[in-house]
């Protein structure tokens, strides 16, 4: 029956072009736009550490001004105090832990036609890449010692590794980092996610770091982070230790804490660390600080910001414009075959025959619609990928869950546009047609 | 004269449909007023004043390999070059503004304050900096080349003197008289006079809540990389940029050098706010194409529907015009209906994007004047099947169907 409903519909919409084309466009157009925006709106709202949400933890603690909280949602700096990092790495308690922050610096080679080159570089404690699952191609991450040491070590990416020595196992080799020699230790595949959900405070969708340095080297080569700084507190400081002992937040902090007792264990390890830095005049504000799952960290931090959530609300009114236009069109359409409708009527058509014979009809009408909306999405993709000017390359794409979505918002939206025109044209009492017949 | 008795009561038969182009058309008057509203605002803030020579000026990126390298000689070395080059107006060593990176703090106009300071970013800069990056000294002086000092990033001194932006001036001292007054950077004690007042400067983040207000410290931060700002004669700034790029790398190769102009930096930071334009400027034109094209099938379906009743009015002698004037007039009728409908919902929507999103408020005089587009789009998609219209023979009116 399907078949016959389709090989009708078919028939109808090639009778009248002009009208089946302007529904097929303004389905189309509706469902180009509002899957542009949704299909951003979902890229952004990824969380590439889905697989461990249950276990990890990003570590807030709240050392702000007595006088206002930090400025943002959760009330509380979004990084941590290098000396506090530092404490915090002697717990036992977590599976993993990680400090880190965003650094760079250009490196070269010794004996080599290469040109000095900007890196992105992460200084690290090492257990960076368990915690994140960053898999090994060659070597592994480097030694505990070099989390308090200055231990010259370094862990490449596989690009990186590729462009300085052709992708060979480097292990041992030495580059130049910042004018330091550094020994590699580790090769690690390429990690971009996006959303960067690890480091939000230096552009959600941007690349991130082509090298890993350990957490070790801070006063020797008297780092001072890429990432950003905060601080509330007026200090003198006369050195670069007075800065590592400062208020100034800049440390970006991770725990994994496998089970219910760990974390309760963490928490009470927090509570009682925050306490006696109390009792030592530190952390004016009333104890409080945080523990957010990726996925709750990607909300709080508002990655999907608010030009983008208002972009998918005008999509989405958008699409309902052009629903009101299909339902409006159909509706011509239908009641155009009236005569038609009530001689199949009168031979003994049932109303319900009738209803399902036209909804099948804005079914095909819905389904051209989506397929060349998928086209005018991807379109639409690369428009915006153009004009963000490279902010939004890993997230401007579509994957096929969203070439589906597109099919069946398509074929649904013109369903419930067709729902009423179908249902009116059922009623269509075969009698007046039959006398001027 | 005018049908309106006639009009109504065949829209009444027809009353879904004509609800449906008065929907339609209510629902683009709420989304195109809106969307236009913040294109408006959009626009309004890249075109701003950046009070820089923004158009002429090239910046180069420089990070040293820091191996016993002797800065101050590259300085040297590099700005006696790049001042010696055709085209170049000016050069300094500072940091690149509009570009979205860059240091920012609070101050305060008297001592050890802990609450209540200004947020301003701040530059370091030497006497070149002002002619560099073409802004205007409005009072006061500029620095002189004995004031410059070498600053440690890491070291808290102060320098004891500042040149800070107009706007900056009014906001801390509101009763004027900004020069010769002292700045306090933090809660610390250590003043900084005044030395002189610069037009406008918007700073690193032109969209922050302290743009515009901007610090300039008479100093060389020692940092691990270094903008040169070279402002090119007029006309000059792409020949500049090559022969900048090809000498920096012939005077020392073993360095990182990324050169680039002042305003494709500027257009990088808008980026965001340029495809918001762009992507509501595509949603405006193809919704009102999509509207028109709703109204002229749905006109086109009426005409086709109604051809006989059509050919017995020109029959009992109405004119061509009247025919086409029907069919105007009850596009008005519809049209209207949506748009007051429209000019209801386009507030609504409003209150809900400016209290969820801190969207600008939609004034009046906007929707009216997207209204006012709407109708005449609307009329004119009427305007060619109503035209058709009016070509119906009056034979039609004897043909049985």
């Amino acid at each position: 029956m399907i078949g016959y409903y389709i090989s009708l519909a078919l028939r109808s919409l090639r009778r009248t072009p002009i009208l089946s084309a302007l529904m097929v466009a303004a389905i189309a157009v509706g469902v180009g736009a509002a899957m542009t925006t949704l299909t951003l709106n979902y890229m952004m709202s990824r969380n590439a550490l889905a697989d461990k949400d249950d276990v990890l933890y990003a570590v807030q603690l709240d050392n702000w001004d007595p006088h206002e909280a930090a400025d943002n949602p959760s009330e509380m700096p979004w990084e941590i105090t290098y000396k506090d990092a530092i404490s915090l790495l002697r717990s036992d308690i977590p599976t993993y832990h990680v400090a880190m922050h965003r650094w760079g610096g250009p490196i070269t080679l010794e004996d080599s036609t290469l040109r000095p080159y900007t890196a992105q570089a992460r200084v690290t404690s090492r257990d960076f890449f368990a915690l994140f699952d960053v898999s090994f191609v060659y070597g592994g991450t480097w030694a505990g010692e070099a989390d308090n040491n200055a231990v010259f070590q370094v862990v490449l990416n596989k690009s990186t590794n590729e462009k300085l020595f052709n992708g060979e196992n480097s292990v041992g080799r030495t580059i130049n980092f910042n004018g330091a020699p550094f020994t590699v230790v580790g090769v690690v595949e390429d990690w971009h996610p996006s959303p960067k959900v690890h480091d939000l405070n230096n552009g959600d969708f941007m690349k991130s770091a082509d090298i890993y340095i350990p957490f070790g080297l801070h006063r020797v080569l008297e780092i001072q982070t890429w990432g950003n700084t905060n601080g509330w507190k007026p200090e003198k400081i006369e050195s670069y230790e007075d800065g590592l002992g400062a208020e100034y937040v800049w440390v970006q902090y991770w725990v994994q804490l496998d089970s219910a007792e760990q974390r309760q264990r963490y928490e009470d390890f927090l509570t009682g660390f925050i306490q006696e830095q109390k009792s030592q005049g530190r952390f004016p504000r009333p104890l409080k600080f945080g523990l957010s799952k990726p996925s709750e960290w990607l909300v709080l931090n508002e990655v999907v910001d608010g030009d983008d959530r208002m972009l998918n609300w005008l999509s989405l009114a958008f699409l309902l414009v052009c629903l009101v236009n299909a339902v409006a069109l159909l509706l011509a359409k239908f009641l155009r075959k009236a005569p038609e409708t009530g001689v199949r009527r009168a031979l003994g058509a049932s109303r319900s025959a009738v209803f399902s014979q036209h909804l099948v009809e804005s079914g095909c009408i819905g389904l051209a619609g989506g397929l060349i909306g998928i086209l005018l999405t991807l379109a639409g993709l690369a428009l915006i990928r153009q004009l963000s000017m490279g902010y939004m390359d890993s997230v401007a794409s579509m994957d096929w869950l969203m070439m589906l979505s597109a099919i069946g918002l398509a074929i649904l939206s013109s369903l419930l546009a067709g729902l009423y025109p179908a249902w009116r044209i059922s009623r269509t009492n075969p009698s007046i047609y039959l006398k001027t017949q | 004269m005018l049908e309106l008795r006639p009009i109504l009561s065949a829209l009444w038969r027809h009353k879904i449909s004509a609800l449906l182009i008065a929907l339609q058309l209510g629902l683009t008057l709420a989304i195109v007023s809106n969307a236009s509203v913040v294109i408006q605002e959009r626009e309004e803030r890249i075109a701003r004043p950046t009070g820089i020579a923004e158009a002429d000026i090239v910046t180069a990126h420089f990070m040293p390999i820091p191996k016993d390298y002797d800065l101050l000689e590259a300085f040297r070395l590099d700005m006696d070059m790049i001042r010696q080059l055709p085209g170049v107006a000016a050069a300094t060593i500072s940091r690149a503004p509009l570009a979205g990176s860059g240091s920012s703090g609070g101050f305060h106009t008297k001592p050890h304050q802990e609450v209540g300071s200004t947020g301003a970013a701040f530059f370091s800069g030497d006497e070149h900096f002002i002619d560099a990056l073409g802004m205007k000294l409005v009072a006061g002086r500029n620095f002189t080349p004995s004031e410059i000092r070498i600053m440690e990033s890491s070291s808290s001194e102060r320098p004891t003197i500042t040149i800070i932006t107009q706007q900056l001036a009014d906001t801390l001292f509101p009763e004027g008289n900004a020069l010769g007054k002292s700045l306090y950077f933090g809660g610390d004690d250590n003043p900084m006079e005044i030395v002189g007042i610069v037009e406008r400067n918007l700073g690193p983040w032109p969209n922050s809540s302290v743009a515009g207000n901007t610090v300039f410290f008479p100093a060389i931060m020692e940092t691990q990389w270094y903008d040169y700002i070279v402002r090119a004669e007029p006309g000059q700034r792409d020949a500049v940029l090559k022969l900048l790029e090809e000498k920096m790398a012939e005077r020392d190769a073993e360095r990182v050098i990324e050169v680039k102009t002042l305003t494709e930096q500027k257009t990088r930071y808008y980026a965001g706010d340029n495809t918001m334009i762009k992507v509501l400027t595509g949603v405006v034109s193809l919704l009102t194409f999509i509207v028109a094209l709703g109204i002229v099938g749905l006109t086109v379906f009426w005409i086709t529907q109604r051809q006989k009743q059509i050919g017995v009015r020109r029959a009992l002698g109405a004119t061509r015009t009247a025919i086409s004037r029907y069919f105007l007039l009850e596009n008005l009728m519809i049209a209207a209906t949506g748009v007051a409908l429209g000019t209801a919902a386009a507030q609504i929507f409003n209150q809900f994007l400016a209290s969820e999103f801190g969207q600008p408020a939609l004034p009046l005089s906007t929707t009216l004047v997207c209204a006012f587009i709407l109708l005449a789009v609307s009329l004119t998609s009427a305007l060619v099947p109503a035209l058709r219209a009016a070509n119906i023979s009056p034979a039609m009116a004897t043909r049985s169907v």
